[in-house]
């Protein structure tokens, strides 16, 4: 197409634009709700993420190990062999040549004696598909843990624990994974490696956060189809109205032998042109609620763990401007070419 | 005149063979009809309301199809043309309408303009086109003007302007005196003759008895859809 048409035609796009302009700014107000909505949700779903993610990391599974305590308190319902050599040998001395320690236990009846073994079997719960890391946790650390977590005051009941009897606690792998979806077969894996005693889970929680996301992801499917849908109908019914106030000059277009696409492209302009200004309009008025919003929440829960807006500034006027020109152009397209596919009276205006 | 140059002429302009029209509400608005204009020719459409001038008209415009018959019209076949061949066929042609159809918010300039721009033309042959068909409608001093500041006259010769800007081979016009005056009649339809004379095909419905006799071109009468006369150019009419 030739330069000169070019400019005539996104003139008589704006002109178009301008010459409507109440439907114009009409329009370009319902379009501006429905993305910033579309927007809200997008944030909201973000900082549920957010949340999720901080939830997900919280959510590590305990995979205790078969070590020195596990061997003293552990159920070894399974390792009957073993469990009868702790209970004989604290009251016998045994005849093989490995002596019982003090408390009864040989070294065959546990899988890990020292802390290289356990490093070695959170190597290999590490090359496990769908984990992301692996921390070994002692049972000393673990002990530790356990009365740091205890109501002030209240651990001094517990210090005979390790004195007097030994460590309750085994040594444990903190496994972190990847996707919530795949917990119980990652955990059935884990389970199935040499020298894991139980895992502590909290599969429901991974069952509860995969329902929120799979939720999250469907509502908010849902909002943007039908506020794409409500953008599409509200700029094809601005773009008739300018059509229909155009009549006349349609009319002598097709009677002078202007092409369908040449008549269109004035009108396609128009509304890429509203759908443009709309989604520059829907990033300012969406900054705006968000910090509003945000601030408040923020002062009133006491959280600062929130999604930032400049992260979701780019990719939140991408969707913007891509909702926009495409309802905009498709909405005019549709209008135009239903308006010109009307055979017979082409050439009658008003 | 034309005569002569009905005899040069091999192709016709415009052919109907066999053509009938029937609107969706059953109407019969033409039936069998067969007519041949020539290149260079002048011709009057009349007949009483009703009769199936208009029809006439636009089917060669192709604002309508017919539903019988063939139809041709400067090398087009409008029995098969296809759907993106149809602006190219109406640029062979300049449509004049009774109406005037100028656009109010446009001055004179640009009114005539508007054709040009729709069909891809560049500014500069915009200026030089306009400038030419203005001043051959006589109206190169109205240029600036708003249509609202114009006589009915005036105005359907910025519409004629108009339809000589893109230098068809073919003038259609329907009824282009039905709203000016009778003086202003006879100088439009002088200006057509005018225009007629460099060899440009003119086809004009009228109800005007007065302008039929007086001008003295072909005339073909239409009669509830049928021909029922076709008298050469000469004034051998009726
Ligand atoms: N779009 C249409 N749909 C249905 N019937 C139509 C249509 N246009 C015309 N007709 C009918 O076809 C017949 C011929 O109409 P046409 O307009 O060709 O007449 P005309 O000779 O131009 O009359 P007038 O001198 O009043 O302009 C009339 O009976 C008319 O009612
Ligand atoms: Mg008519």
């Amino acid at each position: 197409m030739k330069m000169s048409s070019v400019r005539y035609l996104t003139k008589e796009g704006f002109k178009n634009t301008w010459a409507n302009r109440l439907m114009s700014v009409a329009s370009v107000g319902v379009l501006v709700a429905c993305m910033v909505v579309i927007g809200l949700a997008i944030l909201i779903s973000e900082n549920v993420k957010l949340a999720i993610g901080n939830l997900e990391k919280q959510n590590v599974v305990m995979a205790y190990m078969k070590d020195y305590s596990w061997a003293q308190y552990g159920d070894k319902s399974e390792n009957s062999s073993g469990a009868e050599s702790t209970t004989e040998a604290s009251s016998e001395e045994s005849a093989t040549e490995e002596q019982p320690d003090a408390r009864g236990i040989k070294s065959s009846d546990y899988v890990i004696h020292n802390e290289e073994e356990a490093l070695a079997l959170c190597k290999e719960i590490e090359k496990l598909d769908n984990v992301e890391s692996v921390e070994y946790i002692s049972g000393d650390k673990g002990l530790e843990d356990v009365k740091a977590n205890m109501p002030e005051g209240q651990e001094k009941y517990f210090t005979f624990l390790d004195e007097e009897y030994g460590n309750p606690l085994s040594g444990a792998a903190k496994v972190k994974m990847k996707d919530m979806a795949l917990f119980d077969v990652t955990v059935e894996k884990i389970q199935k490696l040499e020298g894991i005693d139980t895992i502590q889970s909290q599969s429901d929680l991974a069952e509860k956060i995969t329902a929120i996301k799979n939720g999250i992801a469907i509502a908010g499917f849902w909002i943007i189809a039908i506020l794409m849908l409500i953008s599409l109908i509200i700029v094809s019914n601005t773009i008739r109205i300018t059509m229909y106030s155009r009549k006349l000059e349609i009319s002598i277009m097709k009677a002078v032998g202007a092409t369908n696409a040449f008549i269109r492209i004035p009108f396609v302009i128009e509304g890429i042109f509203i759908g443009l200004i709309s989604a520059i309009l829907s990033e300012g008025v969406l900054y705006f609620c968000y910090r509003v919003a945000t601030e408040t929440i923020c002062k009133t829960l006491g959280t600062t763990d929130i999604v930032k807006y400049s992260d979701m500034a780019i990719l939140l006027f991408v969707i913007f401007a891509v909702i926009g020109i495409l309802s905009g152009a498709i909405g005019s397209f549709i209008m135009i070419s239903k308006y010109l596919r009307k055979e017979g009276s082409e050439f009658a205006a008003i | 005149m034309s005569e002569i140059i009905n005899e040069i002429q091999d192709k016709p302009v415009i052919e109907f063979k066999g053509v009938s029209k029937t609107y969706k509400t059953g109407t019969h608005a033409l039936e069998d009809v067969n007519i041949k204009i020539n290149k260079g020719e002048f011709v009057f459409v009349v007949g009483s309301s009703g009769a199936g001038k208009s029809t006439f008209m636009k089917l060669i415009m192709r604002e309508e199809k017919a539903n019988t018959g063939t139809i041709s019209v400067n090398g087009y076949n409008l029995t098969k043309i296809k759907k993106r061949n149809i602006p190219m066929l109406r640029r062979t042609m300049g449509i004049v309408f009774q109406d005037f159809r100028l656009i109010p918010k446009m001055n004179v300039f640009d009114n005539v303009a508007f054709a040009m721009h729709v069909v891809g033309a560049s500014t500069r042959q915009i200026r030089r086109e306009v400038t030419k068909a203005l001043s051959a409608v006589g109206l190169g001093d109205k240029a600036r003007s708003m249509p609202n500041e114009l006589s009915g006259g005036e105005q359907q010769r910025v519409g004629l302007a108009r339809a000589l800007v893109n230098n068809p081979t073919l003038i259609i016009a329907d009824e282009p005196t039905g709203n000016v005056d009778p003086n202003m009649s006879y100088e439009i339809v002088s200006m057509l003759t005018a225009i007629n004379k460099q060899g440009t095909t003119v086809l004009m419905v009228t109800h005007d008895h007065d302008l039929v006799h007086y001008f003295k071109h072909r005339v073909i009468m239409l009669d509830s859809g049928k021909i029922v006369a076709d008298n050469p150019a000469g004034g051998a009419e009726e």
